[in-house]
């Protein structure tokens, strides 16, 4: 009896659309959850980007005035420049450092399996400790590099008060902490390259370089290409770090513009007009990763 | 059976939506058993916002307990100073009511009044004419400012108190005693040349510490340097005067003589760097808030305790320093504004001001700074220098923005050492682009 109770209301269930329902259902919380915190706050910041805020409250629209503006802007034209020079620097050094590091470790030997940990530590430490440590570290009255100077008989050593040294400065703690980032996608792709074409290489002869250059790098490539593209837009929105160190400063030599635009809408509430920065910003690195992502296309597969 | 069938068996399409149901209701249960526990019935709660600093120790210390026992069921939020304003902005305009009262850095009162989000207190019953506050204290709270230019959009506008002086911090000069043997330096050649002569007897490293970062640390630094010198900021419609030629000679003096003075890595200092120069009795000399001042007795705190001691300012041509109090607001949004406000003119009282002043804390009431036995030595030199001059940052909701365009260029001069002048001239150009893309001058 139960049992053709359940049946007739299940084909109930069934009539009513309840197995075509199902999926939306089940994807019905996620789709809500990126419609709040994805596709609305975007919808809302490119509204935002047409109006013109005084004291927290919209007083007209100005259409793309505020996206014209930014480039008659000295300060977001330095941010800019410096926040392109940090990008490519930080990644360029990381793609090298991480692709060395991560040859080395692709060779099995002793104590191999702690070194991979321990070159990965970095890369979890969160952004603003790795800040104060840096901060700790190139801090001129009791820095750890002062410190070794004087005792080694040397002087105190400048680095957040010169604009030079800060820029190095930054660039260093960004390629300490995200090298490895770079060595663990790229030790993967490594690990995941066919033997045969470099047994065969090797029975004809050719050494290690000529591997490298001919089998490696190919084969390479696309792996490569997304860890840059990955690292170069995570690169863009640079923030904990510097603000803790720097505050962009000495001057505005490391003023990225992630901390041009959170002073220009938080501390100068200029909501509109840091809405315009950031996307633009944001379009930026989307025409990147595109250019990027077309480029990947045309190579050819080895 | 396959894999997949024996999925469909142990999830079945019921099974799956009976356990979200029961999830959900598992969820709502669990939340009504974790929601706040209502405060007692016979304590008034008051949410106070705070930033960080030094100069609410005394406050936290010895009035909060009070506080409680007068009734007062005090929860004390602290945040870091650089994400205050933000956080409270918003919480004030979006009417989310986490706070009942912030605890506001005075530069910040133009920014909430003109965004119009905190309440009128002289509407709710305090006092904004009672002759025992520090006028130039009192006048802060006030938006419109009752005195000196106004933004547009409130020329006109009756001045409403939005808010109640809370601690009266000021910069005072923090000297050495041994170094300094005559008493406070009176004049800026004084600390230069009897500063220079510690460091010959090896007292100390360096004549004067200041704060060199970039944006509000520098110009913070420098201002009394300007004051002193007799600089204007703006004229009263909000043209630039920074860079009058009083102006100039004080950036020279700040970038060029008090850099040759002072840590070879002053560009770089901070609140933090300052504070250790002075305490770890390194410095001879430094004009600062209460936050570090109140340190200078406790050992625990000070290399030097005993040998710092405090003054009025060094001067020019007038010995003016900056204030810059706490500030206390309620949003509109608090949802416990009556309790607020009870609170506001019970620490407001006099009795309580007193106790605040015995506790170590700068009143900001008169009658207060006169007590036989107030608690901090720095307590009656604050009042000196309130009546030498103390004069506030000018009062419009774009100082930030005005703040860092000027310490961008005094930081660039100061890392060259030279050329304080120009960067004054570079920054009163920005400046006055700013405010007339801005609309001061329409």
């Amino acid at each position: 009896m139960s049992q053709s109770v359940r049946r007739t209301s299940r084909e109930r269930l069934q009539g009513a659309g309840l197995d075509l329902a199902l999926p939306y259902l089940l994807l019905a919380p996620s789709v809500l959850i990126v419609l709040g915190v994805l596709v609305y706050p975007l919808w809302d910041g490119l509204r935002a980007s047409t109006k013109l805020y005084r004291y927290g409250t919209v007083l007209r629209d100005v259409g793309f005035q505020n996206y014209l503006h930014l480039w008659s802007d000295q300060q977001f034209r330095n941010a800019l420049w410096v926040t392109i020079r940090f990008v490519t620097f930080s990644v360029a050094i990381e793609t090298v450092l991480g692709f060395a590091l991560a040859l080395f470790c692709l060779h099995e030997f002793r104590g191999i399996r702690l070194l991979r940990t321990a070159l990965i530590v970095p890369m979890v430490i969160t952004p603003v400790v790795v800040g104060i440590v840096f901060r700790l570290i190139y801090a001129s009255d009791v820095g750890m590099i002062t410190t070794l100077s004087e005792a080694l008989g040397g002087s105190q050593v400048q680095i957040l008060g010169n604009p030079m040294k800060a820029f190095i400065g930054i660039v260093v703690l960004d390629v300490w902490e995200w090298t490895p980032l770079m060595f663990l996608i790229l030790l993967a792709g490594l690990q995941s390259l066919p033997q045969e074409p470099f047994e065969a290489a090797r029975v004809d002869g050719a050494g290690a370089w000529r591997s490298f250059v001919d089998l490696t790098l190919p084969m390479m490539r696309p792996v490569l290409a997304i860890a840059i593209i990955l690292r170069t837009i995570d690169a863009f929105g640079t923030f904990d770090q510097v603000f803790v160190l720097t505050h962009g400063g000495p001057g505005q030599a490391t003023t990225l513009v992630s901390l041009y635009g959170y002073d220009t809408s938080f501390k100068f509430q200029q909501v509109g007009y840091a809405a315009a920065l950031f996307v633009t910003i944001g379009l930026i690195v989307l025409a990147f990763a595109l250019a990027a992502v077309r480029l990947l296309r045309r190579v050819e597969p080895i | 059976m396959t894999g997949m069938e024996h999925l469909k068996r142990t999830v079945s399409r019921r099974a799956l939506l009976q356990g979200s149901a029961g999830l959900a209701v598992g969820t709502s249960l669990l939340g009504g058993l974790g929601a706040e526990t209502p405060a007692k019935a016979d304590s008034k709660k008051v949410v106070i916002g705070a930033f960080a600093d030094g100069g609410l120790t005394p406050f936290k210390q010895k009035i909060l307990p009070l506080a409680k026992a007068d009734g007062f069921d005090i929860q004390f939020l602290e945040d870091e100073y650089g994400v205050t304003l933000e956080k409270w902005f918003a919480d004030a305009q979006s009417g989310a009511g986490q706070y009942d009262l912030y605890l506001l850095d005075d530069p910040w009162v133009p920014q909430f009044g003109a965004a119009k989000v905190l309440e009128d207190l002289g509407a709710a019953g305090i006092d904004g004419t009672d002759p025992d506050w520090i006028s130039s204290m009192i006048d802060m709270g006030y938006w419109p400012p009752r005195q000196g230019p106004r933004v547009k959009g409130f020329e006109t506008a009756t001045p409403t108190l939005i808010c109640v002086p809370f601690v009266g911090d000021l910069q005072t000069l923090t000297y050495r005693n041994d170094v300094y043997t005559n008493g406070s330096p009176v004049t800026w050649d004084d600390v230069i040349t009897q500063g220079k002569a510690g460091v010959a007897a090896g007292k100390i490293k360096y004549p004067v510490v200041f704060r060199g970062v970039s944006g509000n640390p520098i110009v913070t630094s420098w201002y009394p340097v300007f004051l002193s010198y007799g600089g204007k900021f703006f004229d009263d419609k909000w043209n630039v005067t920074f860079n009058s030629a009083a102006g100039k000679a004080s950036a020279e003096f700040f970038v060029g003589t008090m850099k040759q003075n002072a840590p070879k890595g002053v560009v770089e200092f901070d609140s933090d760097q300052e504070g250790a120069a002075i305490l770890g009795g390194d410095a001879g000399a430094v004009i600062e808030y209460s936050g570090n001042a109140l340190k200078a007795d406790d050992p625990t705190q000070t290399k030097v305790a005993g040998k710092l001691d405090f003054g009025i300012v060094p001067k020019k041509v007038s010995a003016i320093s900056q204030m810059g109090i706490f500030i206390a607001g309620i949003p509109k949004s608090a949802p416990n504004k009556a309790n607020s406000i009870a609170f506001l003119k019970w620490y407001t009282s006099k009795e309580i001001q007193a106790k605040l002043s015995e506790a170590g804390s700068i009143p900001v009431k008169r009658s207060a700074f006169l007590i036989p036995d107030p608690g901090n030595r720095l307590i009656p030199v604050a009042l000196k220098q309130l009546d030498a001059g103390c004069l506030p940052r000018p009062r419009t909701p774009d100082w930030a923005k005005v703040e860092e365009l000027l310490g961008i260029q005094l930081n660039k001069a100061l890392q060259a050492g030279s050329g304080g002048g120009a960067a004054l001239d570079t920054a009163a150009t920005q400046v006055t682009a700013y405010l007339t893309q801005a609309g001061y001058y329409n």
